[in-house]
């Protein structure tokens, strides 16, 4: 059965008609009509559909559209726009931290939750934080860069 | 909602100023032959790409003074886009962050050939350089008619011309096209990568460059970071349904029935789409096209032929696993020699020493983050297709194959998709869209499930080869013979055709290749290819084809012969080769790592379960691009774990034209090739692929990246033209980690990927 549901995307209410047992990415993409969240695997193994609930980074792709109830989901566009970006988005642009980038969406959201719960990691922290996500270009050493750079000028969120 | 896109303005370009022109004609000729204005194409057809000999076919110039260049190469995730930009812009003599680029779609842009083979830079970069200089011409001209003064008086810069001692006397590039489009005729001779466009035009000396050579930011990076970018995946177009692929169980199997009973309950859900052996669903919302998809039997774990609602013939049509390399052994072929001379069989019998080895390297795939994805509108008289694919102007004529249309009646609009590394599903996911949408006569957006593409992307070959070599009685090599078996790296039938029963629509088997640069100078040589069809798995090219294999071997097989020599690995190298740029990247990658000379395996920790550390080296000439890779690794013998701690790469590719998008490119190579050495091989059954996601086909993880990667650029000048980039560093990889093992441990492994069972077991 189709419903309609009130989901809290970037700070704003949303109404989104999905079914109560699909998942949090196809109402994100195919209701609300973003793109941060990226389809990958649909098994919770590449991380290229992370969004931040509350203050997690979790699996869009694996999480039902009702087990988010009034939670506040943050998408990678709830972190800047093409015209502004935020500190991470930032960080990743001045670091040139992308190559094909259909996994960077993820890899930004798995960073900003991190820096969230800790503002200064180690390189360890931030490997061990994002070593669910996958690249297959290999910008790995470019990401965590980003991010430390991130970090440095203490531009978590 | 309709293409809702960043790059509006940039579609603006052509059709709008074939809609703006209207019937205007401005006719000037660079070239003494004014040619008319061509049909404008617009949404009903028919559809054809633009003369190369028209400046219009490659730049037009906005009036805001932002300019856009058009090129049929595609970006693949490797910064082509900005690259190609940084080229034109030098030429053009205009602002770099000013120029817009399109690729790629088929009715803007003209076929320069796909964009593999890392060819963008050294075969398009040229035309487009060709075309810019001569826009620049012309532009030089119309204001020196506009100012009523020579040509020669004038001078271009950041998209302003002006005459010379006169500074308010100043025209933007913006304000002298006025709108108009660049109808002007420049030249274009030859097809593809042979085409020679604007061969009159005067390009400027190399060593005035101030744009090609700087590190430009990527175009393409700040709407990637922030949601803001369309990649393929991401487009929807009015009207269309969410299709899903349902693939057979065995690979050549028929299809049987379809139990559709149960579908209907599924909300959304809109009907079921059959020919012959093709089968998918499509649905208003794609969580119900999964859902239906999984009931007729897509899903991560298939149980059987008659397991799910589409029920399959059986087939176990694929050879054994273990017995793979066997297979291809016993294929048949074409050789095709190498190098061969002097007696190789009488240096083998009398040298001091002789060697022998087998390299083994299995089927590996592509793994792109997102899988393929494309749209497709096909009408009665008209198919649009959108699509990531790396050789759109290829793939629309073997859609309109597919189809039974005429070419003329079909467009393919390029976007960019998840990163690709060859030729992966991106092809054939197009096919299935287009033929979904043909049935159904509605637009459809077909995405493949993780599982569709670990198991039917087109795959890297499974390769065996055996080599020899010789060493006298001082340690020089007097003999080498390196045979390679190769099945195909670039059969490009499509899988949808085969499955709707015609299997011969387009696309060819082909043979494999020898992939392998003979760089050496040793007395007698035999190095070959026995080249082969189809063996198992659909196989095509991924990324430097059959040459990151050829390059294990070979590197690895040299490492061998140094230590039976007792010989420093790079002094018995640079002592067996000649060619001077080869030299160059050895030398210049020992100097970066500070290389001692010693021989390979010489005291280091024994295998009394301490971690050890070693150091390996190996070099590649990958289509004239030279790369040498060293680097240090430690072995943790409890675990027979590798650890990679330090790379560096010497890299000659001649002029470079964006320094840091190399080194993400090289950074890229080295970590993919990573990731291929340690952990990627294809499993599969009789019937079918059976490593259908990360989990059984794991790919480098962060905890696993090295501690740092060093890039050296070897012969960045303007004497030497500009090569690829997109695959050469990843040939050294697997024998620089093997040889590394080699002088940690003193065991050699001639087979990948090195997982720890399998080093375990050469412990043992």
């Amino acid at each position: 059965m189709m419903q309609t549901l009130t989901l809290n995307v970037n700070g704003r209410d949303c109404k989104v008609s999905a079914e109560p047992d699909s998942m949090l990415l196809y109402a994100l993409r195919d209701g609300l009509g973003l793109r941060g969240p990226k389809f990958g695997c649909g098994l919770a193994q590449c991380g290229a559909c992370t969004v931040v609930l509350g203050t997690n980074a979790i699996r869009s792709c694996v999480t039902p559209v009702s087990a988010v109830g009034s939670g506040h989901i943050t998408t990678l566009e709830g972190l800047g726009t093409l015209e502004r970006p935020g500190p991470l988005q930032q960080a990743f642009i001045d670091a040139q931290a992308v190559q094909c980038g259909y996994c960077i969406g993820g890899m930004i959201m798995s960073a900003h939750a991190l820096l969230t719960r800790k503002p200064d990691p180690t390189r360890d922290e931030i490997k061990r934080a994002l070593n669910g996500n996958l690249c297959r270009c290999g910008t790995h050493m470019r990401i965590v860069r980003a991010i430390v750079r991130a970090a440095k000028m203490g531009s978590g969120s | 909602m309709s293409e809702l896109d960043t790059r509006e303005r940039l579609e603006f370009t052509r059709r709008g100023f074939l809609k703006a022109s209207g019937g205007l004609v401005i006719s000037f000729s660079l070239l003494g032959t004014a040619e008319a204005l061509i049909a404008a194409a617009d949404e009903t057809g028919p559809f054809a790409a633009p003369p190369a000999g028209q400046l219009y076919a490659w730049l037009a110039v906005h009036p805001d003074n932002r300019a856009t260049l058009f090129t049929g190469k595609v970006d693949t995730g490797t910064g082509t886009q900005t690259a190609l930009a940084q080229i034109a812009a030098e030429e053009l003599d205009f602002p770099v962050e000013r120029l817009d680029v399109v690729m790629g779609t088929t009715t803007e842009t003209v076929d320069q050939g796909p964009s593999y083979g890392s060819l963008a830079i050294r075969m398009a970069g040229p035309q487009i350089r060709h075309a810019a200089a001569a826009g620049r011409a012309v532009l030089l001209d119309l204001a020196a008619k506009h100012f009523k003064v020579p040509a020669a008086r004038l001078i271009a810069r950041e998209g302003i011309i002006e005459v010379s001692g006169v500074s308010d006397r100043r025209i933007t590039y913006g304000e002298l096209v006025d709108g108009r489009r660049l109808n002007f005729a420049i030249g274009a001779t030859g097809e593809q990568f042979d085409m020679k466009v604007a061969p009159r035009a005067r390009t400027k000396d190399p060593h005035s460059y101030t744009v090609v050579g700087r590190s430009v930011p990527r175009k393409d990076i700040p709407a990637k970071v922030t949601g803001a970018f369309t990649y393929v995946q991401d487009l929807r177009v009015p009207g269309m349904l969410h299709g899903r692929v349902v693939r057979p169980y065995g690979i050549g199997a028929h299809l049987r029935e379809v139990d559709e009973s149960g579908l209907s309950s599924i909300p959304g859900f809109v009907r079921t789409v059959r020919r012959d052996d093709f089968l998918g669903v499509v649905a208003e919302t794609e969580w119900a096209a999964i859902q239906a998809a999984a009931q007729l039997g897509s899903t991560l774990q298939p149980s059987g032929p008659d397991a799910a609602r589409a029920k399959w013939s059986a087939w176990n049509g694929l050879p054994e696993m273990d017995q793979i390399w066997e297979t291809v052994r016993q294929s048949s072929g074409r050789d095709i020699v190498v190098a061969k001379h002097g007696a190789v069989d009488a240096a083998l019998v009398h040298a001091a020493r002789q060697l022998r080895a087998t390299y083994r390297t299995p089927y590996q795939m592509h793994g792109s983050i997102g899988p393929s994805c494309a749209v497709a509108d096909v009408k009665a008289d008209r198919a649009i297709l959108w699509s990531g694919t790396q050789m759109p102007h290829e793939t629309r004529r073997d859609i309109a194959k597919v189809l039974g249309m005429p070419l003329e009646h079909l467009e393919l609009r390029w976007y960019e998709a998840s990163g690709g590394y060859g030729r992966n599903g991106l092809d054939h996911v197009v096919a299935d869209a287009a033929i979904m949408s043909q049935i159904i006569g509605r637009p459809v957006r077909v995405q493949w499930m993780r599982w569709d593409e670990h198991g039917w992307e087109p795959k890297g070959p499974p390769i065996v080869q055996d080599l020899s070599g010789g060493l006298d009685a001082r340690g020089r090599v007097v003999a080498w013979r390196h045979h390679v078996w190769v099945p195909t790296l670039g059969d490009t039938h499509l899988i949808a055709a085969a499955l709707t029963g015609n299997p011969a629509a387009c696309g060819e088997t082909g043979l494999g290749d020898p992939s392998i640069t003979y760089a050496y100078t040793f007395p007698n040589a035999d190095v070959m290819g026995h080249c082969e069809g189809r063996v198992g798995l659909l196989t095509a090219w991924l990324r430097s084809p059959g040459q990151f294999e050829t390059t294990f071997a070979m590197e690895s097989f040299i490492d061998e012969l140094a230590a039976a020599a007792r010989q420093d690995p790079l002094a018995f190298r640079t002592s067996h080769v000649k060619d001077p740029r080869a030299l160059a990247v050895l030398r210049a990658a020992a100097d970066r790592y500070g290389w001692r000379s010693r021989p390979a395996g010489a005291g280091q920790a024994t295998l009394q379960g301490q971690v050890a550390r070693g150091r390996g080296i190996a070099w590649v000439n990958r289509d004239g691009a030279r790369v040498a890779t060293i680097a240090d690794i430690s072995v943790d013998p409890k675990r027979a774990a590798i650890r990679v701690e330090r790379v560096v790469v010497a890299h000659d590719c001649g002029l470079v034209v964006n320094p840091d998008g190399l080194r993400n490119q090289v950074e890229g190579n080295v970590i993919q090739s990573l990731s291929r050495t340690l952990h990627e091989e294809v499993t599969f059954d009789r019937a079918h692929v059976t490593s259908l996601d990360w989990a059984r086909y794991p790919i480098l993880r962060f905890a696993e990246i090295p501690d740092s990667i060093e890039i050296v650029m070897v012969n960045n000048s303007s004497e030497y033209p500009s090569l690829g980039a997109g695959e050469p560093s990843t040939c050294p990889t697997a024998a620089v980690i093997g040889n590394a093992v080699f002088d940690a441990i003193g065991v050699r492994l001639r087979q990948t990927p090195f997982r720890p069972k399998r080093l375990h077991a050469a412990m043992l």
